[in-house]
């Protein structure tokens, strides 16, 4: 007997997501009683069993933490758009005055 | 790092509202504690499949017997994910079976006492899962990550089963005087009970679990949470309650300590309830019956023959 991780995918616009472990004698029987165990209302339209002996995981969470600042990778490194759409148009509006002369 | 060090930094994670995961280092007190009640919550769910199964021969129609059937199927479920979550703490499912038949470990007050008709089901459907679910839900945010991921699917199933429950109490409640009598006769019987299901007041300098907070609610607080939602709605449905009977005081609905009589369940944790013995023969008997079943699963190709 060996512990299987199930996982669920419950649209093809979703990705597969784990739902939770059963213990079973083969691949086949893993399948059998994820399928009880967490689709017994629809909640997925496919399935997977995987051995959990054959899942690489970290070792080490802290190698996730990020290192330095990175803000620059995340979108709310740049929530001051507004004010520099702002700023721009005030710089444009001064040129086309500038223009004018 | 030693063990101290690893323990303060332990407590230091989970008082930050940190979660600890199966693969975790994790003190053994805690593990013990988180394992043994997980097992008790599987336990229960087994042992309270029982009564309701008793209950199916006395379902009024074939759609009330379909339903039950599948809540049934429901609770066994959960059994089936709190002990697989259990495992990962170190403790086999045959142990943990073999506890329960040998009275080792423990289930839940309500499920050692006996059902007498269709006005239990309602009961239990509705008061009794209503209380569950006010622990359950308390327990969402428990220190102990994989127990919160089962249960957040077993509070959506007990959130139907809830429902469920309600339906047939209210067509019991707007039924004949007879329909009525037996949902009150229920409620009699099964008050005081529904009262020790929360458990007596926590010891809050000593509970290891509210320490770190796999429990994060104490027992009081949780009881009064169940008293100010249900018993407004069974007042209303015009039936009464028998000791303790709930007082409103300021808006809060209180059950005077001196009302409850905790004698019936202290025998209960001797496993001395009126049903305790016959319900543990019975699962004694469904799990020996079923015992091919086990064997046939863990060497399929000896018995694919």
């Amino acid at each position: 007997m060996e512990v299987y991780e199930i996982f669920r995918r419950s649209g093809h616009k979703n990705p597969f997501e784990h739902c939770g472990a059963v213990i079973a004698p083969d691949p086949e029987m893993a399948l059998l009683l994820g399928k009880e165990c967490f689709l017994r209302r629809r909640e997925g339209e496919h399935l997977w069993a995987v051995r959990r002996s054959d899942i690489h995981a970290l070792e080490d969470e802290s190698v996730l933490e990020i290192a330095a600042d990175k803000s620059y990778r995340f979108a709310s490194d740049y929530r001051d758009v507004v004010d520099k759409r702002e700023a721009a148009r005030r710089r444009v509006a001064s040129m086309s005055w500038g223009g004018a002369s | 790092m030693s063990y101290e060090e690893k323990l303060e930094e332990f407590n230091r994670r989970v008082e930050a509202g940190d979660k600890v995961e199966a693969s975790d280092w994790m003190p053994d007190d805690y593990r013990r504690g988180v394992l043994k009640f997980i097992e008790m919550h599987a336990n229960s769910e087994i042992m309270g499949a029982l009564p309701e199964r008793e209950c199916l021969p006395k379902a009024p129609t074939l759609k009330r017997k379909m339903s039950l059937a599948a809540k049934i199927q429901d609770e066994i479920g959960h059994a089936q994910l709190l002990y697989r979550v259990a495992e990962d703490l170190g403790k086999s499912r045959t142990a943990m079976y073999e506890d329960l038949l040998a009275g080792e470990s423990k289930f839940h007050n309500v499920f050692h006492y006996p059902v007498h008709h269709w006005g239990d089901v309602a009961v239990i459907g509705w008061l009794i899962d209503g209380a569950a679910l006010v622990t359950q839900a308390a327990l969402l945010d428990s220190s102990y990550a994989p127990y919160t991921r089962v249960l957040k699917r077993i509070c959506s199933e007990e959130q139907l089963h809830l429902r469920h429950g309600e339906h047939i109490t209210l067509q019991l409640a707007s039924g004949t005087d007879y329909q009525r009598e037996m949902f009150q006769e229920a409620l009699n019987r099964w008050w005081l009970p529904i009262i020790h299901f929360f458990g007596p007041r926590s010891n809050v300098a000593k509970d290891l679990l509210l320490h770190w907070k796999v429990k994060t609610r104490t027992n009081e607080d949780l009881r009064q949470e169940f008293l100010d939602r249900y018993v407004p709605k069974v007042t209303e449905l015009g039936f009464s309650f028998p000791t303790p009977v709930p007082r409103l005081k300021g808006d809060a609905w209180v059950v005077a300590a001196e009302d409850i009589d905790w004698a019936p369940l202290d025998a209960i944790k001797k496993n001395r309830g009126p049903e305790t013995q016959r319900r543990l023969s019975r699962r004694r008997a469904v799990y020996d019956s079923h015992r091919w079943v086990r064997e046939a699963l863990s060497e399929p190709a000896v018995h694919a023959a």
